[in-house]
C-alpha cells in the first residue's frame, strides 16, 4: 500500500505515511474495504456465482479503482458469462494500470493471437443484437432462429441463454425454457434473472390446479412426446370417420373415374402425339423418298429424250445414206456410175451419178476404197465432161444466156481446174449477168491461178472497171 | 406471471468489438480514493484559508 500523497510505502503499524506524515488512516481503512470485497468476489467466483463475483468486483474497483487483481478477474467473470467487450475493457484497463508482470497481457494476447476467434466472438455479438432486433419487432421465430446460432458458437452467453429462454416462455414452452435455464444456472448459479424466470417455469410445470388447467386440456386432446429435439404431439380426439359398405365402395368407384379421368386427360394425349409424331416421321421419310425418285424420273426423262434426238439425227443421216432398197446410197450411185462408164462410155450419164455423189455426201469423209473409186471415175470422165461443158458453156454465152453459161461453165472449170479460159469465161458470165460479187471471185482466182496471160490482165482490167 | 415484453426492456444489445475503445474511454473510474483526497484538499484549502 502507497501513501496517496508522496506515494511512500506506507507501514502496518502507523496510520500516518512515515515519509510524509500524511494521515492515511481513512485511506488504509478504503483499501481494506476495497480488499474485503474483492476476496469476497474471488470466494462467489470459485464456486461459480458470477453474478454476485461481478457485483462484489465491482465494489472492490469502487473503493480501489487501481485493484489490478480484482480488474482482471472481473474480466475473467465477464469472459465466461459471453460478455466478451466487457472483459477486454478491464484487461485492457488493467494492462494500463500495471504495464509488466500484468495476467491480463495473457488474455489479450490470447484473444489477439487468433483472430478468427476474435472475429467468431464478434460475430456472435452482432448475432445476439439481431435476435434482439426481432424480439422488439415482434420477430420472435426469427429471434429463436438467431439465437441458436449464437448459443452454437458461444454456449456460454448468458444473457442469448436468458433471451431465448424468455422467448420459449413466451410461446409457453415451458420444457425448453427449462433447460435453456437449466444451461444458466450452470454457467452462473446466482443470476437474479435467470432464477426468477427458472421459478416461473417450475410453477407453470408444478401440477397445480389453477395454472395446469390448460395444460390438461391439452394433454386431453393430444399426447405430447418428446422426440431429440422435437416435441411431436399426437391428437387423441381425432377418430376416423365410420362408413359402410356403400359408402366404401361410392369411394372406390369415385377413384375409379378419377384414376380413368386422370388416364384419359393425361396419357391419352400424350400417346396421341406420339403416335401422330411417328406418322409425321413416316410421311416425312416417303416425301423424301418421292422427291428422290421424281429427280431421277426427270433425269432419266431428259435423257431419253435427248438419245431419241440422236436417234432421229442418225436415222435421218442414215436415210441419206440408204436407198429404197437398203443398200447404201452413195455406194449405189458409185458403182452405177462407174458401171455405165465401163459399159457405155457415157461420160455424161456416169457424171449424173457422181454429182448426186457429191450434193449428198462429203466425199472426202468416205472410206478410202470409195475415195480410190470417185476420184478414178473423175479421172477418167472429168476431162472430156469438162470440154463438153466449156463447148456447151461458150455457146451459151455467146448467146447472152449467162445463167445457162454459169451453170456449163461452172462444171467445165469443177472437171478441168486447168482450163483458164472456161475459168475467164465463168467470171465474164457473172460479170455481164449483173452479178459483179461472183465475178470478182472468179476474176482473182484467174489471175492468181494463171498469171502473166492475157486471160489475167483482162481479169485485172475487169477488176478495176468494176472498181475493185 | 412474467410479462415479456416488460422483462424484454430489461436486455438491451451488447457491445461488440468495434465500440470497445470508446467504452473503455468513457468508463468512469473514479474511486472512494480519489473521492478521499479530494476532500482533504479541500479540507485543507479551507484551514489554509
Amino acid at each position: 500500500m502507497f501513501c496517496y500523497h508522496c506515494g511512500a510505502q506506507l507501514s502496518e503499524q502507523h496510520d500516518f505515511c512515515t515519509a510524509c506524515g500524511a494521515d492515511v488512516s481513512l485511506y488504509k481503512k478504503i483499501m481494506y474495504v476495497a480488499n474485503r470485497f474483492y476476496n469476497d468476489g474471488l470466494e462467489k467466483a470459485t464456486v461459480r456465482d458470477l453474478t454476485g463475483a461481478i457485483t462484489s468486483l465491482r465494489q472492490c474497483l469502487k473503493f480501489n479503482k487501481n485493484h489490478v487483481e480484482a480488474r482482471n478477474l472481473l474480466g475473467l467473470v465477464y469472459f465466461e458469462t459471453g460478455e466478451v467487450v466487457a472483459a477486454m475493457s478491464e484487461w485492457v484497463i488493467s494492462k494500463n494500470l500495471r504495464p509488466e508482470k500484468n495476467i491480463a497481457d495473457d488474455y489479450i494476447g490470447l484473444l489477439q493471437s487468433n483472430a478468427s476467434r476474435l472475429d467468431a466472438l464478434n460475430q456472435t455479438i452482432k448475432k445476439y443484437n439481431q435476435a434482439y432486433a426481432y424480439c422488439v419487432q415482434e420477430s420472435k421465430d426469427l429471434a429463436v432462429i438467431q439465437l441458436k446460432k449464437v448459443l452454437s458458437l458461444n454456449p456460454k452467453f448468458i444473457r442469448a441463454h436468458q433471451l431465448l429462454a424468455l422467448l420459449y416462455m413466451d410461446s409457453e414452452q415451458w420444457e425448453r425454457a427449462q433447460r435453456e435455464l437449466t444451461k444458466c444456472a450452470a454457467i452462473d448459479r446466482n443470476n437474479t434473472m435467470t432464477l426468477r424466470y427458472l421459478k416461473e417455469v417450475e410453477m407453470m410445470l408444478l401440477p397445480d390446479e389453477n395454472v395446469k388447467q390448460p395444460l390438461k386440456r391439452k394433454k386431453e386432446e393430444a399426447v405430447r412426446y418428446q422426440s431429440d429435439n422435437e416435441i411431436i404431439i399426437q391428437p387423441m380426439n381425432v377418430k376416423e370417420p365410420k362408413s359402410g359398405n356403400a359408402a366404401t365402395l361410392l369411394n372406390v368407384g369415385i377413384g375409379l373415374v378419377i384414376g380413368l379421368a386422370a388416364c384419359y386427360f393425361l396419357v391419352v394425349p400424350a400417346k396421341v402425339g406420339e403416335v401422330r409424331a411417328e406418322a409425321q416421321q413416316t410421311i416425312t421419310e416417303i416425301a423424301n423418298q418421292s422427291d428422290a425418285k421424281t429427280s431421277r424420273i426427270q433425269e432419266l426423262e431428259a435423257s431419253m429424250k435427248k438419245l431419241q434426238e440422236e436417234n432421229d439425227n442418225l436415222n435421218s443421216e442414215l436415210e441419206g445414206y440408204v436407198g429404197d432398197d437398203g443398200t447404201l446410197k452413195t455406194i449405189d450411185e458409185l458403182l452405177s456410175a462407174g458401171t455405165i462408164y465401163l459399159q457405155t462410155q457415157n461420160a455424161e450419164e456416169a457424171a449424173t451419178h457422181l454429182e448426186n455423189i457429191a450434193a449428198s455426201v462429203n466425199v472426202d469423209e468416205t472410206s478410202e476404197a470409195f475415195q480410190n473409186l470417185y476420184q478414178t471415175l473423175l479421172a477418167a470422165i472429168g476431162p472430156e465432161l469438162a470440154t463438153t461443158y466449156y463447148d456447151g458453156g461458150l455457146a451459151v454465152y455467146r448467146n447472152e444466156d449467162f445463167t445457162a453459161a454459169i451453170e456449163q461453165l461452172g462444171k467445165a472449170v469443177y472437171y478441168d481446174p486447168t482450163n483458164a479460159e472456161a475459168l475467164y469465161y465463168l467470171g465474164q458470165a457473172y460479170r455481164r449477168s449483173g452479178d459483179k460479187e461472183n465475178a470478182a471471185v472468179i476474176y482473182e482466182k484467174v489471175i492468181d491461178l494463171f498469171p502473166g496471160t492475157q486471160n489475167a490482165a483482162n481479169a485485172q482490167r475487169y477488176l478495176e472497171e468494176m472498181g475493185q | 406471471m412474467i410479462n415479456f415484453e416488460e422483462e424484454l426492456k430489461k436486455f438491451h444489445p451488447s457491445l461488440e468489438v468495434e465500440d470497445a475503445e470508446e467504452a473503455i474511454y468513457n468508463q468512469d473510474l473514479t474511486d472512494m480514493a480519489d473521492l478521499l483526497v479530494k476532500m482533504i484538499q479541500e479540507y485543507e484549502e479551507k484551514q489554509g484559508n
